[in-house]
C-alpha cells in the first residue's frame, strides 16, 4: 500500500510571487520534481497581509513548513527567533558562499552583527522611476537631464505638471501617503542619496533626524507641498496609483519590476506601452541609490526533511530556475547571472535598465527589529504625507522636524529592546 | 422549578403542616450532566484563554522571548504601568487620540444606527405592496462582511474618483468643491458612516420583530382616546421597545468599541495608518502590539479594555435592569 521508503512530501509556503502562484510555483518546481521521483511538494500560497502572523506563529511553535519564502526584511527576525535552519559550511560551499547573488541581497540572508547564513535570495524588488516619454516630450523636457539631480528633477516635474496628453491632464508625480505599506521604501532612497540613512551605523538608533535625512525628507515632502504630487495621490495606495499611472494620470511613478507586468498586459499599441521608460532615482548629493529588496528562501528549523528541502532551495536559487521565475512573475532574479541573462534583459529594454539600476541598490540593515521599526516609520511618515497634503495643518520645516523627532523617540524605544 | 415534584405539589395543596417542614431536596445530577459538555467547552474556549491572556499581560513577551511563550520573564504589573502611564511606551503612543475617536465613534454609530433602524422598522411595520422584498433589500448592507465594507468604502470616499463626492457635488450640488475624506479630520466621518450603513439593517430587523409583538389593541384603544401618531409612538411604541432598545444599544456600543475591520481595510488594508482622526483603539492595539511584537503589553491593554467594558456592561445592566425585564 505504502510507496517506497524514500517517498517524501515537502511542504512549502510562498507569497503570491506571480498572479497565479498556486499554478505557477508547481510549474517552477516541475523540472526538479522530475529529477526527484518519489518527492512531492505541497505548496501553500500565503498573502503578504497575513503571512507575517502565520510565519511568526510557526516559528514560535516550531511547527511549520519544510521550506518557505520570506521577505528580505522578515528573514532576520525569523532567524533571530530560531525559526530557520542555519546553512552549513558545506552547503555554503555548494553555492560559492553567495558569490552568484547580488551582495546586497546576500546580506539579507544573515542577521546584522551575527555570523551565519539562513537561506538563499530568490527574487529581487528593485525600485526605479517609471516615466511617460510622451509627457516629457510634450513638455519639452529631456528625461536624461530630468533625472540627473534633485534640482533638475524638480524643474522637470514643474514643467510636466498639468501637461495634456491625448486629452488627459497629467499630474507630475505619484507617491502614496499614509494608506499604504510602501511609505518607507518610497522615502529611503531619497535619504540615502542625501547621505543619510534610516539607522545609525551600529543599527542601535534611528537616523531619521540626521541633517542629511531631514534634508531628504523636506525635499520629498516639498514635492507634495508644491502640488507636484497631487493631494489626491496621497489618499491612495501604491496599487491604485500604479494603475492610474498606467492609465495616464501621472507622468512619473517610482515602482518596481512588477509594474512591467501591468504595462505589458496593456494592448501592444497602448499609449503607456509605446511611451514609457525607466530611469534611476535622481542623484542627490551622495548618488542615486535605490531600494533593493525582495524575497529569500529558507529551511524551517522544525523541518523533518532538511536534506530534501535544501536540495529544493538550492535548485530554486539556481540560474535556470530564477530565469524561469522572472518570466512567470516579472520579478527580477536575485542572481547576477540570471539578471543579465538575455531571457530577462531582452524581454523588454526596461528589464535591462532595471538590472543596471540594481547595481546601485541598497537594502536595509538586516536587523531582527526591522518589522516593528518599519511599522513605526510607516505610521509617522504617513502622518508626514498627510501634513504635506495641505489638508488640515500646514506643512512647515519645524512641524516636519517635530514629527521626525517623535518618530525617532518611538523608533529608538523599539530598537532599545533589540539591543 | 425542578424541585417541585408531585409530592411537593401535594404538600402545597394539602396543608400548611408539611409546608412548614419542607423535606430536604434530593440532589438530581442529571441536569448537570446535560450541562457539563457545554460548560466544559465554555471553560476551554473562554476561561482558559482569558487566564492565559492575563498571565501573558504580566510577561515580557516580545519578539525575543516569544519562543519561550508562557516561560517569558515575569514583570508583574509593569506592562500595565507602561501602556497606561508611560508616554514614551510605543504601545501607549497615540492612545489618547484613539480613545477620543473610539468614544465619539461608538456613540455616534450607535445613535445613528439605532435611530435609522427604528425609523425604518416603523415604516416597514405597516402593510404595503412589496414589503417583503423591501425588507430583504434593506438587509443587504448587513450581509456584506466588514472587511469588504472597509475596502469598498475606501474606494467610494476617494476625492476625485469616488462615487460619494460625485453624488454630493456633481449630482446633488450640495457642495461647491470635492472634499477629502481619507485625509484630515474628515476621516472620522469616513469610518462612522460605513459602520452605520452596515449596522442599522440588523437593528431594523430586531425592532421590526419587537414591533410586531406589540398588541394592536393598544393602538386601537389609544386612537379611540384621541391619541395622535406621536403620542402613540411615545406612550406605546417606545415603552414596548424599551427592553430591546436598551439591550441593542449595549451590544452596539460593545461592537463599536471593538471595531477593527472597517478602519483597517479602508486605510492601507491593515498596513497603513488611519491618521489622527481615523485611528480607533483596536487598530491601534493591533498595530502597536502585534506589529511592534509587544505581546505582553498588548495583552495588558486588552485586559484594561475588557475591564472597562465589564464595568460599562455592569453599570448599564444595573441602570436599565427594570427596563429590560418590564413587560410592555
Amino acid at each position: 500500500m505504502m510507496g517506497p521508503a524514500a517517498a517524501v512530501e515537502l511542504t512549502m509556503w510562498v507569497m503570491p510571487v506571480t498572479t497565479n502562484a498556486q499554478h505557477d510555483v508547481p510549474a517552477l518546481l516541475a523540472p526538479w520534481l522530475a529529477q526527484h521521483p518519489g518527492t512531492t511538494v505541497r505548496v501553500t500560497v500565503l498573502d503578504w497581509e497575513s503571512g507575517w502572523n502565520k510565519i511568526t506563529a510557526a516559528a514560535a511553535s516550531r511547527r511549520g513548513p519544510d521550506l518557505l519564502e520570506l521577505g528580505t526584511t522578515w528573514m532576520p527576525a525569523i532567524a533571530a527567533m530560531g525559526g530557520l535552519e542555519r546553512l552549513s559550511a558545506s552547503q555554503l560551499a555548494e553555492v560559492d558562499n553567495g558569490a552568484p547573488y547580488y551582495p546586497q541581497l546576500w546580506k539579507t540572508t544573515q542577521v546584522f552583527g551575527r555570523t551565519g547564513v539562513y537561506g538563499l535570495p530568490w527574487y529581487a524588488d528593485v525600485r526605479a522611476a517609471f516615466y511617460r516619454t510622451d509627457v516629457f516630450r510634450q513638455a519639452g523636457v529631456d528625461p536624461k537631464q530630468a533625472f540627473s539631480n534633485w534640482d533638475s528633477f524638480r524643474a522637470a516635474l514643474e514643467k510636466i505638471n498639468g501637461t495634456t496628453v491625448a486629452g488627459k491632464r497629467v499630474a507630475a508625480l505619484a507617491y502614496a501617503g499614509k494608506n499604504d505599506w510602501n511609505v518607507v521604501h518610497n522615502l529611503a532612497p531619497w535619504i540615502w542619496n542625501a547621505g543619510g540613512d534610516v539607522l545609525t551605523a551600529d543599527a542601535k538608533h534611528s537616523a531619521l533626524d540626521s541633517p542629511q535625512a531631514l534634508r531628504a525628507i523636506d525635499f520629498y515632502s516639498s514635492l507634495a507641498v508644491e502640488g507636484l504630487v497631487p493631494a489626491n495621490a496621497l489618499e491612495k495606495d501604491s496599487d491604485i496609483l500604479e494603475g492610474a499611472w498606467v492609465g495616464g494620470d501621472y507622468g512619473v511613478i517610482f515602482s518596481g519590476p512588477w509594474l512591467m507586468r501591468r504595462i505589458l498586459e496593456t494592448p501592444a499599441a497602448s499609449l503607456v506601452r509605446t511611451n514609457f521608460d525607466v530611469a534611476p532615482y535622481p542623484a542627490g548629493p551622495h548618488g542615486h541609490a535605490t531600494f533593493f529588496g525582495g524575497s529569500n528562501l529558507a529551511i524551517f528549523k522544525g523541518s523533518r526533511h532538511k536534506g530534501e528541502a535544501w536540495e529544493l532551495v538550492k535548485y530554486l536559487g539556481g540560474k535556470a530556475s530564477q530565469v524561469q521565475l522572472s518570466q512567470l512573475s516579472s520579478m527580477m532574479p536575485a542572481r547576477i547571472d540570471a539578471a543579465n541573462d538575455p531571457a530577462w534583459t531582452q524581454r523588454h529594454p526596461a528589464f535591462a535598465k532595471l538590472t543596471a539600476i540594481a547595481a546601485d541598490g541598497r537594502a536595509y540593515p538586516p536587523i531582527p527589529a526591522w518589522g516593528p521599526l518599519e511599522t513605526v516609520y510607516t505610521k509617522h511618515l504617513g502622518q508626514l504625507a498627510e501634513l504635506s497634503s495641505g489638508i488640515g495643518d500646514k506643512y512647515s520645516v519645524p512641524a516636519m522636524r517635530a514629527l521626525i523627532a517623535s518618530t525617532v523617540v518611538e523608533a529608538d524605544k523599539v530598537l532599545e529592546e533589540a539591543n | 422549578m425542578t424541585a417541585v415534584s408531585e409530592p411537593g405539589l401535594g404538600a402545597l395543596v394539602g396543608g400548611a403542616s408539611r409546608a412548614s417542614a419542607p423535606r430536604r431536596r434530593k440532589f438530581d445530577a442529571f441536569p448537570y450532566l446535560l450541562l457539563a459538555p457545554a460548560a466544559l467547552m465554555m471553560v476551554i474556549v473562554n476561561l482558559v484563554p482569558i487566564v492565559q491572556g492575563f498571565r501573558m499581560s504580566m510577561l515580557k513577551l516580545n519578539q525575543y522571548t516569544l519562543s519561550q511563550f508562557m516561560g517569558a520573564p515575569f514583570v508583574g504589573l509593569r506592562n500595565y504601568r507602561g501602556v497606561l502611564f508611560d508616554a514614551t511606551n510605543p504601545v501607549h503612543a497615540g492612545m489618547l487620540g484613539a480613545l477620543r475617536n473610539t468614544a465619539l465613534y461608538s456613540l455616534l454609530v450607535t445613535l445613528c444606527a439605532v435611530a435609522i433602524g427604528l425609523g425604518v422598522a416603523l415604516l416597514l411595520n405597516r402593510d404595503f405592496p412589496g414589503k417583503a422584498a423591501a425588507r430583504t433589500l434593506l438587509m443587504l448592507p448587513w450581509v456584506v462582511p466588514t472587511y469588504v465594507v472597509g475596502t469598498l468604502w475606501g474606494f467610494m470616499w476617494q476625492r476625485d474618483e469616488g462615487i460619494i463626492n460625485h453624488v454630493l457635488v456633481d449630482v446633488l450640488h450640495l457642495m461647491d468643491h470635492k472634499p477629502f475624506w481619507l485625509i484630515g479630520s474628515n476621516t472620522f466621518f469616513a469610518i462612522v458612516i460605513p459602520t452605520v450603513w452596515r449596522a442599522w439593517p440588523v437593528l431594523m430587523l430586531i425592532f421590526l420583530a419587537a414591533l410586531q409583538a406589540v398588541p394592536e389593541e393598544l393602538y386601537e384603544a389609544a386612537r379611540l382616546d384621541g391619541a395622535n401618531a406621536w403620542q402613540r409612538f411615545v406612550n406605546i411604541t417606545l415603552p414596548a421597545l424599551k427592553p430591546v432598545i436598551v439591550i441593542q444599544v449595549m451590544f452596539q456600543i460593545i461592537d463599536n468599541v471593538y471595531s477593527y475591520n472597517i478602519v483597517a481595510m479602508m486605510f492601507g488594508k491593515g498596513a497603513g495608518y488611519p491618521g489622527e482622526w481615523g485611528d480607533l483603539l483596536m487598530p491601534l492595539l493591533t498595530r502597536q502590539s502585534f506589529s511592534y511584537w509587544r505581546f505582553g503589553e498588548g495583552a495588558a491593554v486588552s485586559f484594561v479594555m475588557m475591564a472597562v467594558m465589564l464595568v460599562f456592561v455592569a453599570v448599564w445592566m444595573r441602570t436599565f435592569r427594570r427596563s429590560m425585564t418590564d413587560e410592555a
